[in-house]
């Protein structure tokens, strides 16, 4: 407890920068090094059976894992009900800076991207633990150009020793999502989250997203679109899935029609990402060691790389913020009173 | 009709010349003061006179004998060297810099990049001696349309680069006056201890009775302390200052971009501590708990791509990952 409040004492709230269904992101510093910090707030209180799950799994694995492309967790400490997670302080994600159209971006800065993703991306499957949401969202840039994957709270980790467990196919932002968990399939691995990479490369060569549907099914319908049918041969037992239902037959059409301005290594990196048998998909692992990446133009160093000022106004803390703490406040010298008599 | 170009630092590089004739209407300086020769595109001089009286009603075909290009008054543009066919090359590399603006990064290797330039350069030659000039319009009219996008790019590109540049130049500048500025400031607080310190003997000497020398000597080491204790921070602080603008100028547009590396971190994989068995292996590990994997009778756990291997590798690799490190000493 002692060790908590002196935590909490430690991390200085400066403005509000965000506020989610379950968390208020603050920007923060520390009080001493004036080290500037995002404070993700979880709001407790609502959750009548206990602390949400996703904020559990961002401890859990965030907690262990350290790497220069992963986003880091500072530190932990709960102040009265709420329990707040101190992050790296990551201004803007790469979302943001596709859709900067002021930009034109160079073969070689959507390699360097592609590469700081894997990189992370490889760290988390080397330690067992599948990320299930990537998106370039959670794709978050510092300040130094360096790429981040942040947002663990969809993260799992994978190769149970019991292969009787399920897991959940409801995972994943639709656009970026596989069709196997489309499918609803229980038992998947490593291979969900490089559909999502294949996606966001396609996503960073084409500044829209690559395939977008409308609802799961139309999901499936898009994908088998842009990428043809898969037949039996190309990705054996799809038709036994749970949630298979036949879509009809498309044609494949070769990437290279839409992707006109990539080099044949892109496009061959491109097509292992979206490989329909999962176990044949191109590993994290892999493909860092693709030709793509040693073929010339070298990656763009990180510092060079395209960036957006922060557009997300910073908002000064208001009376309200300070409200609710203030009435917990209140409410637990109350109760200790009341407690007292 | 043209303003006299200027370069930055304000001086006119218009090239000009005491005998200057026009060779239309030959009338020369001592005629007319004011004679200012133009150049048109097929690099012939006239007077600005001629130019109006000839073009102000539209084209027309350039009274030099044996040229006739079809001219127009606003193509005229002023002289710079005084040698016409430098006049001409510049002009022509100019041009040939806008459509042939490709970089060594656009080409796989080194080879091909040469063979470019070599082609380019063929091409200016051509242009600047009158050679094919037909062939060689219609070369680069086929390469603007065949790399319009890659041209655009990398006009933006060297936008870039000239805009950096200036940036960090201005960097450069804004530090070294600040160092300047606090190196004065230095300067006068010395020059004000000094004339305190002789305020100090003098006062001293009118109004106490110790020794005469030892007073100044006193006063002096004192002062000598405090100036050093005042110089010491003023140091760290310009050599801090001076480290962290070197540490932004190596995160910003200058650093080099290398070959890529596949990991970043000392990851060791371990993978002389064991050889891993594989499910279709002739005596896979004994695991009765994943027999239905194994046989997979629906291929669900394929078409998923659940691989029991990886199941396998985790355990073994816990099993081993930590042999290396020594345990901690028991007191701790």
């Amino acid at each position: 407890m002692e060790l908590n409040d002196q935590t909490m004492r430690s991390w200085i709230k400066e403005a509000k920068v965000g506020e989610g269904t379950y968390a208020v992101v603050y920007r923060g510093r520390h009080a001493v090094t004036g080290r500037p910090v995002a404070i993700k707030k979880i709001k407790i209180g609502q959750f009548k059976d206990g602390l949400d799950m996703s904020a559990i799994r961002e401890v859990k694995y965030l907690r262990e894992l350290q790497h220069p492309n992963v986003i880091e967790l500072v530190d932990v400490f709960s102040a009265k009900t709420n329990l707040n997670l101190v992050l790296e302080f990551l201004d803007s994600d790469l979302e943001v800076v596709i859709k900067d159209r002021s930009h034109v971006f160079l073969p070689a800065d959507i390699k360097s991207w592609m590469a700081m993703t894997l990189r992370g991306l490889e760290f988390c499957h080397r330690n067992w633990i599948l990320h299930r949401d990537l998106k370039p969202n959670n794709l978050l840039i510092a300040s130094d150009g360096q790429l981040k994957i942040a947002d663990f709270g969809l993260a799992r980790d994978f190769a149970d020793p019991n292969p009787g467990f399920k897991m959940t196919w409801q995972v994943i932002t639709r656009w970026y999502r596989p069709p196997e968990l489309l499918f609803g399939c229980r038992h998947y691995s490593t291979a969900v989250d490089m559909w999502s990479v294949g996606t966001i490369f396609a996503e960073l060569m084409l500044r829209v997203p690559y395939m977008a549907g409308d609802s799961d099914l139309d999901q499936i319908k898009t994908i088998f679109r842009a990428l043809g049918t898969p037949t039996e041969e190309e990705w054996p037992g799809h038709t036994k899935l749970p949630n298979y239902v036949n879509i009809g037959q498309f044609p494949k059409s070769p990437l290279n029609l839409l992707f006109t301005a990539a080099s044949s290594e892109a496009l061959d990196l491109l097509a292992k990402c979206f490989i329909y048998e999962p176990r044949r998909r191109i590993t994290a692992k892999e493909g860092l060691h693709h030709p793509y990446f040693f073929a010339l133009p070298h990656p763009t160093h990180p510092s060079k790389l395209p960036k957006v000022a922060p557009t997300t106004k910073a908002k000064p803390l208001q009376v309200d913020d300070y409200e609710d703490d203030m009435q917990t406040e209140i409410k637990t010298t109350y109760r200790e009173k009341r407690d007292k008599v | 009709m043209h303003t006299p170009v200027k370069d930055p630092t304000g001086k006119t590089t218009e090239y000009r010349d005491e005998n200057d004739t026009c060779p239309v209407c030959k009338s020369d300086r001592f005629l007319n003061k004011n004679l200012r020769l133009l150049v048109s595109p097929c690099y012939h001089r006239m007077c600005e006179g001629c130019i109006d009286r000839i073009f102000t009603l539209g084209p027309a075909p350039c009274p030099i004998p044996g040229c006739g290009t079809i001219l127009r008054k606003m193509q005229f543009i002023h002289q710079t060297f005084e040698d016409l066919t430098v006049e001409k090359e510049v002009g022509v590399r100019r041009r040939i810099a806008k459509e042939f603006n490709k970089r060594r990064q656009d080409f796989q290797d080194l080879r091909s990049y040469n063979d470019y330039l070599e082609m380019v350069e063929d091409i200016t030659f051509n242009l600047i001696n009158n050679i094919k000039v037909r062939e060689t319009e219609e070369l680069i009219e086929k390469n603007r349309r065949e790399n319009a996008a890659l041209i655009e790019l990398n006009i933006q590109r060297d936008e870039r680069d000239v805009s950096s540049l200036q940036e960090e130049e201005a960097r450069e500048r804004r530090d070294r006056e600040q160092r300047a500025a606090e190196l004065r400031m230095m300067e006068e607080e010395e020059k004000f201890e000094k004339e305190r310190e002789k305020q100090a003997i003098i006062d001293g000497l009118a109004t106490s009775n110790t020794d005469a020398d030892r007073l100044v000597a006193k006063t002096r080491a004192e002062a000598a302390k405090r100036s050093q204790a005042r110089r010491r921070p003023d140091i760290s602080n310009l050599l801090s200052s001076s480290t962290t603008t070197s540490y932004n100028n190596t995160r910003n547009t200058f650093a080099k971009d290398e070959p890529h590396v596949p990991f970043t971190d000392d990851w060791d994989d371990c993978h002389d501590r064991f050889s891993l068995r594989l499910p279709g292996d002739q005596s896979p590990y004994y695991d009765p708990t994943t027999i239905e994997v194994r046989k997979d009778v629906e291929g669900k756990y394929r078409a998923g791509g659940y691989m029991l291997e990886e199941v396998w590798e985790r355990a073994l690799r816990s099993a081993v990952m930590a042999l290396d490190i020594t345990p901690l000493p028991e007191d701790e």
